[in-house]
């Protein structure tokens, strides 16, 4: 076995090979581009089986497997212009004038029997070769516009044209040196190569050609994230995709909630995919699983046409981070082997990405809303805060004044007439006071800045103190306390928390009515109760009762002056000393407001038990 | 008829420095006034007042430094920390005061803690 027949059987077993790969897919998916590659590597495989069949003597040589293979020969030349035009596009009198030359070389090589005229043989020569260059061009050209795999792939096509060409120029020309036999099979054999290399990729070497791509894809997630315009990080992403891919085509379906649609639309191009379509990216959404579709020119007639037009194979996958599920991701090909189902774990593996860096975005814009909130609500506090302690130095003045006024008034018989507009002065500049501190303190409690120092209090006895002072002919007021009930407590805010309960008992029983205030122990904890028999709280206001600047819907503005901030600062003060705060009322009947706070001594006695 | 008791009143804003010390007049006590902590330690060469008011935030010597600087014949005398701010309990503390009012106060509640603090000494 010689060197030069190893070469001979090395391309011949390359060419084989490319025609069952090809032929298994023609078979497997009735696609153009698929039936054109069966047939153009099935005219050099019938070659070699002739040829084989020659050296073992089944066939005789002679001017009939001549005429025949120098057929199949022209016939690969044709087949290759037709395959210019499946991916690059070929000029119609091109593909129609290299037919009929084909037809008229190939009757030829049946008229004139060998030694055929020199002119004819040159004819022949000149229809393959020039052919073979074409598409080397017409291929180099397509790289040019093409991307990643598919200009690596085009590139590799390219060289087996040229080198097929020449391959049979050196054969043709072989007689007149002897050197070019060695020539002729080289380049058969690197077209061979060549060839496979662009149309039947192994996974390998296709995986090795995306990494450029892919690599550079994921390098710019972090940065596409950030982009502004959230258009422009789709825009991108779709890009990005279909650069890895090799395709010229990637689309970002959005899943519309609200039409439930996946939105393809672009530039004021409508396109929209609805739930049962039986397109690739609709089963992708459904099942969020990758799926693959070839489609034939049919399957689009009256259809929508899509950016991209009439793609033959699309490959979607789902855009699902989570339970979040965006859209789907479609990459598409006009022609089919540019992209197969073996990228189809690709994509799913893009789309992952995809997702990613969406829910990055969302997060990303959903944070700086938060921040703006969270912000302009401090803003708020702080400004509340700031209004509130500036109107104290003031109203310090105007409080002193004008209760040191109402005094001398109250002694003094001449100026009794100006005595009940003074006392107004009074009662309204309170009213202000109580307002300004209820700002502070509602600010503070947002802040969970209310408790100051704490000491040992007793409840019972506070209870009385402040009860006490509340107690009038009109609203009886009567304090229940079981035995001694010490927690540790900031004394000043308890006694507020009463004051607030008892004020808004008082005031929201314009009618009088008697308040009872009960302390008691009830699992580890003291449960204190105010009830009154005033105008009560409707069902509806119960779970906004304690939230700041509330009121309730049976309270007229006027007739009950406050602010909404009583009730939220008593939450504040109940919480902030790891108590609880709730209500119980009937409307017209009356409310009882629960406070329980933690007593002195159960924690100690729990540990100690 | 006995001679009435002083009181310092110390406070950088004018307006409620002749509050305070309108209502103490009208009181029957002797008033002096200081608007800073180094006008009040002058005042102090030549009184000896009973009872100070004291607010705590003022330009040039503030209620602290004023209470640092006191001269020892005067640092038994009661002090009332008068303040608007939030801290009003814990500042009260930290100077050793006998008692606070909180800006804005009621007169009943300055008039209380003043002879509260005369009748306890």
């Amino acid at each position: 076995l010689s060197a030069d027949q190893l070469i001979s059987y090395l391309t011949w077993c390359i060419f084989l090979v490319l025609f069952a790969v090809t032929m298994r897919n023609a078979l497997r998916e009735p696609l153009d581009t698929y039936r054109h590659l069966a047939l153009l590597f099935g005219a050099p495989a019938l070659i070699i089986v002739i040829g084989l069949a020659a050296q073992f003597g089944l066939v005789r040589p002679g001017p009939l497997p001549n005429a025949i293979n120098s057929a199949l020969l022209l016939t690969i030349a044709y087949r290759m212009v037709r395959l210019v035009d499946d991916f690059v596009s070929a000029p119609r009198w091109l593909l129609r004038a290299s037919l009929v030359l084909l037809v008229a070389l190939a009757a030829g090589g049946f008229v004139f029997a060998p030694p055929r005229p020199p002119w004819f043989a040159l004819a022949q020569l000149v229809y393959f070769a020039g052919l073979q260059f074409y598409a080397a061009v017409a291929f180099v050209r397509g790289a040019m516009r093409s991307v990643g795999v598919t200009r690596r792939r085009m590139r590799a096509v390219a060289l087996g044209s040229l080198l097929l060409g020449l391959t049979v120029v050196a054969v043709t020309l072989r007689p007149q040196a002897g050197w070019l036999q060695q020539v002729s099979e080289l380049c058969g054999l690197g077209a061979g190569l060549s060839f496979f290399l662009g149309v039947a990729p192994p996974l390998g070497l296709r995986r090795s050609w995306q990494e450029p791509e892919l690599r550079q894809f994921l390098a710019g997630l972090g940065r596409v994230s950030r982009l502004e315009d959230p258009q422009e990080v789709i825009e991108a992403l779709e890009h990005g995709a279909a650069r890895a891919l090799g395709t010229a085509q990637a689309q970002f379906g959005v899943w519309d909630d609200a039409r439930q649609v996946l939105d393809f639309s672009r530039d004021g191009l409508p396109f929209e995919v609805q739930p049962g379509s039986s397109g690739a990216a609709w089963r992708a959404f459904e099942t969020q699983r990758p799926h693959y579709r070839f489609y034939r020119p049919s399957d689009w007639s009256g259809g929508p046409e899509l950016i991209t037009r009439w793609p033959r194979i699309v490959l979607a996958a789902p855009v699902t981070a989570g339970d979040v599920r965006y859209g789907v991701l479609a990459v598409y090909a006009r022609q089919a082997p540019i992209i197969t189902k073996e990228d189809l774990e690709l994509v799913g593996l893009l789309a992952g990405q995809v997702a990613t860096v969406l829910e990055t975005r969302r997060l990303i814009d959903s944070l700086a809303l938060a921040q703006g909130r969270a912000a302009a609500a401090r803003l708020k506090d702080d400004f509340l805060s700031a209004a509130a302690h500036d109107l104290k130095t003031p109203l310090t003045t105007v409080l002193g004044q004008a209760q040191r006024l109402e005094r001398r008034m109250r002694g003094d018989a001449q100026a009794a007439a100006y005595l009940p507009g003074m006392s107004l002065i009074v009662r309204d500049a309170e009213r202000l006071r109580r307002i300004v501190l209820d700002l502070l303190d509602a600010a503070r409690a947002e802040r969970g800045q209310l408790l100051g120092a704490r000491e040992p209090v007793d409840l019972g006895e506070l209870a009385r103190e402040v009860v006490v002072r509340y107690d009038t002919p009109r609203h009886r007021c009567t304090v229940d306390v079981e035995g001694e009930l010490v927690g540790s407590f900031d004394r000043a805010r308890i006694k507020q928390l009463l004051e607030h309960l008892l004020d808004n008992a008082v005031c929201y029983s314009p009618d009088g009515g008697a308040v009872r205030v009960s302390i008691r122990r009830s699992n580890g904890v003291a449960e204190l109760a105010v009830a009154d028999q005033g105008i009560g709280i409707a069902p509806g206001d119960m779970p906004q009762l304690f939230e700041r600047f509330f009121r309730g819907s049976n309270v007229d503005d006027r007739r009950y002056a406050g602010m909404g901030l009583s009730l939220f600062i008593c939450r504040a003060i109940a919480e902030q000393h790891g108590g609880r705060i709730w209500a119980d009322s009937t409307l017209g009947a009356g409310s009882t407001f629960f406070v329980t706070l933690p007593l002195q001594g159960e924690r100690a006695l729990h540990a100690t038990a | 008829m006995p001679q009435p008791e002083t009181i310092l009143v110390v406070d950088d804003d004018p307006d409620i420095l002749q509050t305070v010390v309108d209502i103490l007049a009208d009181e029957g006590y002797a008033v002096v006034s200081a608007s800073n902590g180094a006008e009040a330690l002058d005042m102090l060469a030549r009184v000896s007042p009973a009872v100070i008011v004291l607010d705590m935030r003022m330009p040039v010597m503030d209620g602290w430094q004023f209470v640092q600087a006191l001269p020892p014949s005067q640092r038994a005398t009661p002090i009332i920390v008068m303040t608007a701010a939030q801290d009003a309990r814990q500042w009260a503390r930290e100077v050793g005061a006998a008692g606070y009012v909180a800006k804005p106060f009621d007169l009943l509640e300055l008039l209380d803690m003043v002879a509260r603090q005369l009748a306890g000494r």
